[in-house]
């Protein structure tokens, strides 16, 4: 079981994605990029407060073709997607305990792009944030959501 | 002036304004004709009493500032626009004296609405942060991206299974009145009464099956409400100086009569000097899609079918605007600043709408031409803009909801009664604010739904928003199924006013999607997609 956020774990949600993609009647045409933006919160000790982590998300045809972690807007790539979100809010998607359509719903995660194709696209976007969400038995080695808060352990 | 551009735009209204800067941003040789003596259309700012006081005669609310696209790509506030975010945005006064106060500062707002109802406070306060949570969602998904189909909206949020994680949106919204949304969320009359007059305000009426849909995305932006200090017209100023800086043109009294097809695209316009402009890339129409297609374009190139549905299938307001614009002497001080005293500093007030009830009642007798006893919504720009009137003086403004062709006397009727129908108004406005006798007015002048139409013809019938609101004309379907998506039966030609989706106001969006479909079929990189 690998360690979130590390090589070996977004390894296991592409292949928790493309498992289920294939399950998909139809997946659209052609290739989409989508960023994911953690945002360090003083709450997940993954991201250090102020600190972020993005990664790049390549699906084509449906499946996720690659991935990668990057600092920042690599240039020469156009993003078609944005999501971004506090750190604790994505370790909680990560450990099955928040649902990510609730997270976009409801603003703890924003979402950039376009709607339109995102709507149109229902099935494979469920699908998608499904196994992002619970696709990968996931390693905590630095403690798991939900969190307890700095001032609880400082009480 | 040359007689070639890439792009000829008809209308210098904010859509026609805004897809013109955006084309020359992206290095079109663009031109917008104005019929009028001036850039703007609805943002429209005269100084229609006394010189000095500056009156918005039809837009006079900006709510999508900082939500629209535009305000951001086209660098308006770098135009010099400045905009003004009331802290009292909006009130309702009541005939027992009682008050309630929409702010900025949401607790305010809970606390004033718990003065009615604690439970409906606390209702408004979950509805406000849910509506917030999604506004980015419901923009881009509704506003500010060429439509999807209700079919498709609703497939895609019972995918999502929106229901079961919403407490307010629903698949069945789109079968539901304003009214039945708030009967179903909210117990206080008044409390209701209040937030069906907000809708109406922004063009949806409370007892129109359907419009529900709209609701929660409505109260998202309950408290965006800004005034464009100066006066409106600024905006159109700013919108010009960002066309003109990327090599735009904008030309005035420039009377399209003819859209000039060949082989079935369009190929430029024509003027009523005759002056033929060709367009070697695009042809778009900000104004009515009966200009656009009975006047414009022959009937050959139209064809009998699409004029057939453009002359009876397209669906107009079937209400519309009275205003009286006032130099003030003084400020309201309305009764009810008793029981809450921020009323006298709330923007826009509600004159005595106490219940759904009430106002179903005004929209029937409306609709059935009707001139209803008035309870105005008024609106003081000066408590915030001090430069839209002399120092001392104030600048007001009564908006009252009115049939544009009354039943005696059709819609001439309004040259002989505007006066008096505006100084019942007043009378009106004086009972929840006595201190405005006679004295309080410099002076006074109306707006009648008749002299909409005649200063701007593309509001049919004083249609301020450019089609009905309604499940119906959303959408795809706006203003027709075979013109929803900003393109035309005439290759090269858009329409890309508030004919379309969404609708009128100063959304922007006729004029940003209409964008998207022309970056698609002209292979323009899309540059202002900044994801």
């Amino acid at each position: 079981m690998p360690d979130i956020y590390t090589s070996d774990w977004y390894e296991a949600v592409r292949e928790a994605i493309n498992a289920r993609v294939g399950t998909l009647k139809s997946v659209p045409d052609g290739a989409f990029v989508v960023k994911i933006e953690i945002v360090g919160d003083g709450a997940s000790p993954y991201v250090a407060a102020g600190d972020e982590r993005h990664f790049l998300i390549n699906i084509e045809q449906g499946a996720c073709a690659w991935y990668r972690e990057v600092d920042g807007d690599e240039e020469g790539i156009r993003l078609d997607y944005r999501f971004r979100g506090s750190a604790t809010v994505f370790d909680e998607v990560a450990a099955g305990l928040s649902d990510p359509i609730d997270a976009a719903l409801h603003g703890t995660v924003k979402v950039r792009g376009d709607m339109r194709f995102l709507m149109r696209q229902a099935e494979l976007v469920k699908v998608l944030l499904e196994a992002y969400a619970s696709g990968v038995e996931t390693v905590w080695p630095k403690g798991q959501p939900p969190y307890i808060a700095a001032s609880a352990i400082n009480a | 002036m040359r007689d070639s551009f890439d792009a000829v735009i008809i209308g210098a209204g904010h859509n026609g304004l805004t897809l013109g800067a955006y084309l020359a941003r992206s290095g079109l040789d663009v031109v917008v004709l104005e019929r009028r003596h001036e850039e703007g259309g609805g943002l429209c700012t005269e100084e229609v009493t006394r010189s000095g006081f500056l009156h918005n005669m039809h837009a006079n609310y900006h709510t999508f500032v900082d939500l629209a696209p535009p305000v951001r790509d086209l660098d308006v506030r770098g135009h010099g626009i400045e905009y003004i975010r009331p802290e009292v945005q909006m009130a309702s006064v009541f005939d027992d004296g009682t008050a309630i106060t929409i702010h900025t500062d949401l607790e305010k707002t809970k606390a004033s609405l718990a003065r009615f109802s604690e439970e409906d406070a606390e209702t408004f306060g979950r509805l406000h942060a849910e509506a917030h949570g999604f506004i980015d969602l419901l923009l881009g998904t509704l506003m500010y991206q060429p439509p999807l189909s209700v079919k498709e909206l609703t497939k895609a949020l019972s995918t999502f299974g929106v229901q079961d994680r919403s407490e307010f949106l629903s698949v069945k919204l789109r079968t539901e009145s304003i009214n039945q949304f708030l009967d179903q969320h909210f117990k206080h009359p008044k409390v209701k009464a209040h937030l069906a007059f907000h809708g109406a305000v922004c063009g949806y009426t409370n007892d129109v099956k359907g419009l529900a849909i709209g609701y929660p995305l409505l109260v998202g932006k309950i408290d965006n409400w800004h005034l464009c200090l100066g006066g409106s017209h600024r905006l159109a100023h700013a919108l010009w100086r960002d066309l003109a800086q990327h090599g735009g043109v904008m030309v005035v009294d420039a009377d399209v009569t003819k859209i000039l097809v060949e082989d079935g695209r369009a190929v430029g316009v024509r003027l009523a000097d005759g002056t033929e402009i060709a367009a070697r890339k695009l042809v778009a129409s900000t104004v009515s899609a009966e200009q656009t297609f009975l006047e414009f374009l022959d009937s050959s190139v139209v064809g009998e079918e699409l004029s057939q549905k453009v002359k009876t299938k397209i669906k107009h307001k079937d209400w519309t605007l009275f205003s009286v614009h006032a130099a003030m002497t003084r400020l309201p001080e309305y009764t009810a600043a008793e029981f809450d005293p921020d009323v006298n500093r709330a923007w826009v007030v509600n004159l005595g709408i106490e219940s759904l009830e009430q106002l179903n009642a005004d929209w029937a007798s409306i609709r059935a031409g009707k001139l209803v006893d008035p309870r105005p919504n008024a609106a003081i720009n000066s408590l915030y803009d001090p430069t839209d009137a002399p120092e001392g003086f104030y600048t007001g403004l009564l908006r009252q909801f009115a049939p544009f062709a009354p039943e005696d006397g059709g819609e001439a009727a309004w040259s002989e009664m505007g006066r008096w129908y505006g100084r019942k108004c007043l009378e009106a406005w004086r009972r929840y604010a006595p201190n405005l006798d006679e004295g309080a007015f410099l002076d006074w002048a109306v707006f009648t739904p008749q002299d909409i139409a005649r200063k701007l013809p593309n509001m049919i019938r004083g249609d301020w928003m450019m089609g009905e609101i309604s499940l119906d004309n959303m959408l795809d379907q706006r203003p027709l199924p075979e013109l929803g998506q900003y393109r035309t039966p005439v290759e090269r030609l858009y329409m890309a006013g508030s004919t379309q989706h969404p609708h009128g106001f100063i959304t922007f969006g006729p004029g940003y999607n209409a964008l998207q479909v022309i970056a698609e079929d002209l292979g323009i990189d899309a540059w202002w997609q900044n994801v």
